[in-house]
């Protein structure tokens, strides 16, 4: 007997993206998973647009961060039962074909995290100072992890229920990135990195980070470290 | 004297403080809790606190007191952030709860 497909979840956390939003949940509609968007206390309208295009709607009452945006969604995908739990950036930058990937390496290799890579797969419209941020930032996860990672703040990553499980972020800015990496080496379950493609756009990139959200992330990693 | 007295008052506070957030985070209840037993050492016995200052470059000991001083209010300002984080934390748990308990009730009900 022929194993039953996995339930598929792909969680999209998204605030004020009322412009792209239609398009990232009909491609991941089109390519047939259930879609959940997180409307963080947008104050446009990213949550009608979401739901004309077909995906279940979780509306935080106020804009709380992506990394909220994140959790809750994990959270709602887990209590409807999801086997498999993908994170999917709203701003467009990533292929709704690179889901199937990462599911794949999940199935495959006996993995619990199956974490996308720009720098195994293609970035098109890189700009350098963005690969050089990403790079100090990819640096800076091999020392605090001891995960030997190629890429990080990818938000393209799928995981098992039970990697999603062992997951709980408290970052609720920009610092979940590191965070869940955190946690993943903490958990001591098997990661797996897949080769993604990032599609930057004039949209994507002015959304992206910049070297002083860089250092928020910094602090914001060292005070949870202060707190128990 | 008086002077001793009110400064002993204002850092017995200070430690008491400090003990109390000890739980929550250790690293400033900690550091908090050395900087308030420095003060009180360094109010009754100041001539310490002017060898010290000497030995450490900075010159009078009521320098360094003043130093200690400001150490000590940064770390209630950063223990006052800490505290405003673990806030936000409930707020967000909340947050999550009301938003699923309404996206499931709405997809229930259509």
């Amino acid at each position: 007997m022929a194993s039953q497909a996995p339930r598929v979840w792909v969680v999209i956390a998204a605030y004020n993206e009322a412009p792209v939003i239609a398009n990232v949940v009909a491609d991941v509609k089109r390519a047939g998973y259930r879609t959940v968007v997180v409307d963080d206390g947008s104050t446009d309208a990213t949550g009608a647009v979401t739901a004309e295009a077909g995906g279940v709607v979780v509306r935080h009452p106020i804009n709380l961060g992506q990394g909220a945006g994140l959790q809750t969604g994990i959270e709602f995908a887990l209590r409807e039962g999801a086997d498999v739990i993908v994170t999917f950036d709203a701003d467009g930058q990533h292929r709704a074909a690179d889901i199937a990937v990462l599911i794949d390496a999940l199935a495959r290799q006996g993995a619990d995290f199956a974490l996308g890579s720009r720098f195994l797969g293609a970035s098109h419209n890189q700009p350098l100072s963005r690969r050089m941020l990403l790079k100090a930032a990819i640096s800076f996860t091999r020392l605090t992890t001891g995960l030997s990672v190629t890429d990080t703040h990818n938000g393209l990553r799928a995981m098992t229920r039970r990697g999603a499980s062992s997951i709980k972020l408290h970052q609720n800015r920009m610092a979940h990135a590191s965070e869940i990496l955190h946690q993943i080496a903490a958990s001591g379950l098997n990661y797996v990195e897949a080769p993604v493609t990032i599609e930057y756009s004039a949209y994507s990139l002015a959304k992206g980070q910049t070297l002083g959200d860089a250092l928020m992330i910094l602090i914001d990693l060292f005070a949870r470290r202060l707190q128990r | 004297m008086i002077a001793q007295l009110i400064f002993t008052a204002f850092l017995s506070g200070i430690l008491l403080y400090a003990l109390t957030e000890y739980r929550r985070s250790p690293a400033v209840g900690l550091i908090a809790v050395f900087a308030a037993v420095g003060g009180l050492y360094f109010v009754w016995v100041p001539w310490h606190a002017t060898r010290l200052a000497e030995f450490v470059g900075i010159g009078r000991g009521v320098d360094l007191i003043i130093y200690i001083w400001i150490v000590i209010s940064l770390l209630l300002l950063l223990n006052l952030h800490l505290k405003l984080r673990a806030h936000m934390e409930l707020i967000t748990v909340l947050a999550r709860e009301l938003a699923i308990a309404n996206a499931r009730s709405h997809q229930s009900t259509s």
